[in-house]
C-alpha cells in the first residue's frame, strides 16, 4: 500500500519540478507571435487600396523594403482594384481584391481579402 | 485395515538436485518479491531525491516577461490611438506629425504619447520614458534612412526597453530633394522603457 502511494509521489514531484519550464516556454511563444506586426501591416495595405493605390506607387517597394530591413520580415502583397483587375467588370463587382503575404522565419500568414 | 495413512501432501515438490535448505523444509520463490520491491522502492526514492533537488529554480516575475509584453501592448495601443483621425476624412494626429515634424524634438508627439502612456487610474503619473523615430525608403533604389522624431529622455542604453511601431501613410517628399509629395509608407518606431 505504501509502495502504491510512492509512485503518486514520484508523479507529484515530475510535475512540479517540469511545471516552470512549461511555463515559461508557453509564455514565451505567446509573446513571440506578431500578431500586431500582422495586424498593423494588413490594415495599412488596405487603406492604401482604399486610397486607389496601386502596385506601381512607391508604397509598394517602400513595405516590402522597410518591413525586410526594419521588421525582419518578408512581405509581399498584390492590389487588384476593379477598374484594372483581372476579370473584373467594374460597372458590376467593384472589388478591390488583395493578396498579402508576411514571413518573419518563425510565423507564415497569408490573406486573401476582397472588397465590395 | 490399520496402518499409518498415507500422507501424500506432506512435503511440496522441491526441485530437482536439491535438498532442504533451510527454512521450514520448503524451497520456494517468495523470497524474488521482497527483493525486488526492494530494489524499485529504492531506485524511486533516488529519482524523487534527484527531481527535488533539481527544482530549485528560482522564477522571478521578470522571467515570465508578461511585465515586458504590457508595456509593449499599452505603447502599440498608444500608437494606434495615434494613428486615428479625429475627424472622418481628414489626416489622424501621427499623419501629421510625420509630414511636417518640424524640429527634431517634436512636442505634439510627446504630449500626446505621454498622455496616453502615463496615465493611471488614481491620482499621479507613471514614469515612462520613449524615444521615436521614423524610417522611409529613399525613393527610387532600395535604401531605407531613418530620422529621429521625439523623444523624453536620452537613450543612455541601460534601460530595459520594449519596441513599438506602427505603419502610417503619408503625403511626403521622400527624400526631401524629391520633385513631388507622393503617399509614402513609413515605419514609425518607439522604444519605451519605465524608468
Amino acid at each position: 500500500m505504501g509502495f502504491l502511494v510512492s509512485f503518486s509521489f514520484f508523479f507529484l514531484a515530475l510535475v512540479i519540478n517540469q511545471s516552470t519550464l512549461v511555463g515559461q516556454s508557453t509564455a514565451e511563444s505567446v509573446i513571440e507571435f506578431p500578431k500586431s506586426d500582422i495586424r498593423d501591416i494588413s490594415q495599412v495595405i488596405k487603406e492604401h487600396a482604399q486610397n486607389n493605390g496601386k502596385i506601381s506607387d512607391p508604397v509598394h517597394d517602400d513595405i516590402i523594403n522597410v518591413s525586410l530591413k526594419k521588421e525582419g520580415a518578408v512581405v509581399n502583397y498584390t492590389l487588384d482594384l476593379a477598374v484594372n483587375g483581372l476579370g473584373h467588370d467594374p460597372l458590376i463587382d467593384k472589388n478591390n481584391y488583395s493578396l498579402i503575404h508576411f514571413n518573419n522565419g518563425v510565423t507564415e500568414y497569408n490573406e486573401n481579402w476582397t472588397s465590395k | 485395515m490399520t496402518g499409518t495413512p498415507m500422507r501424500t501432501g506432506y512435503r511440496a515438490l522441491s526441485r530437482n538436485g536439491t535438498g532442504n535448505h533451510g527454512g521450514p523444509g520448503r524451497i520456494n520463490c517468495d523470497g524474488q518479491l521482497y527483493t525486488i520491491e526492494g530494489i524499485a522502492a529504492a531506485l524511486l526514492m533516488i529519482m524523487t531525491a534527484y527531481l527535488v533537488v533539481n527544482a530549485t529554480s528560482v522564477y522571478t516575475a521578470g522571467d515570465t516577461h508578461i511585465s515586458d509584453m504590457q508595456l509593449e501592448q499599452m505603447g502599440s495601443d498608444a500608437l494606434k490611438i495615434m494613428d486615428t483621425p479625429l475627424v472622418e476624412n481628414e489626416k489622424s494626429p501621427l499623419q501629421e506629425i510625420v509630414e511636417n515634424p518640424g524640429s527634431v524634438n517634436n512636442a505634439t508627439f510627446g504630449s500626446m504619447f505621454l498622455d496616453l502612456t502615463n496615465l493611471k487610474t488614481n491620482s499621479g503619473s507613471d514614469h515612462i520614458q520613449y524615444t521615436a523615430n521614423y524610417t522611409c525608403r529613399i525613393h527610387p533604389g532600395n535604401e531605407i534612412a531613418s530620422y529621429p522624431l521625439s523623444y523624453s529622455r536620452n537613450l543612455t542604453l541601460g534601460e530595459h526597453a520594449v519596441r513599438v511601431t506602427k505603419w502610417v501613410i503619408v503625403t511626403k517628399k521622400l527624400p526631401p530633394s524629391a520633385a513631388l509629395a507622393t503617399d509614402r509608407a513609413v515605419l514609425v518606431e518607439v522604444l519605451l522603457w519605465r524608468d
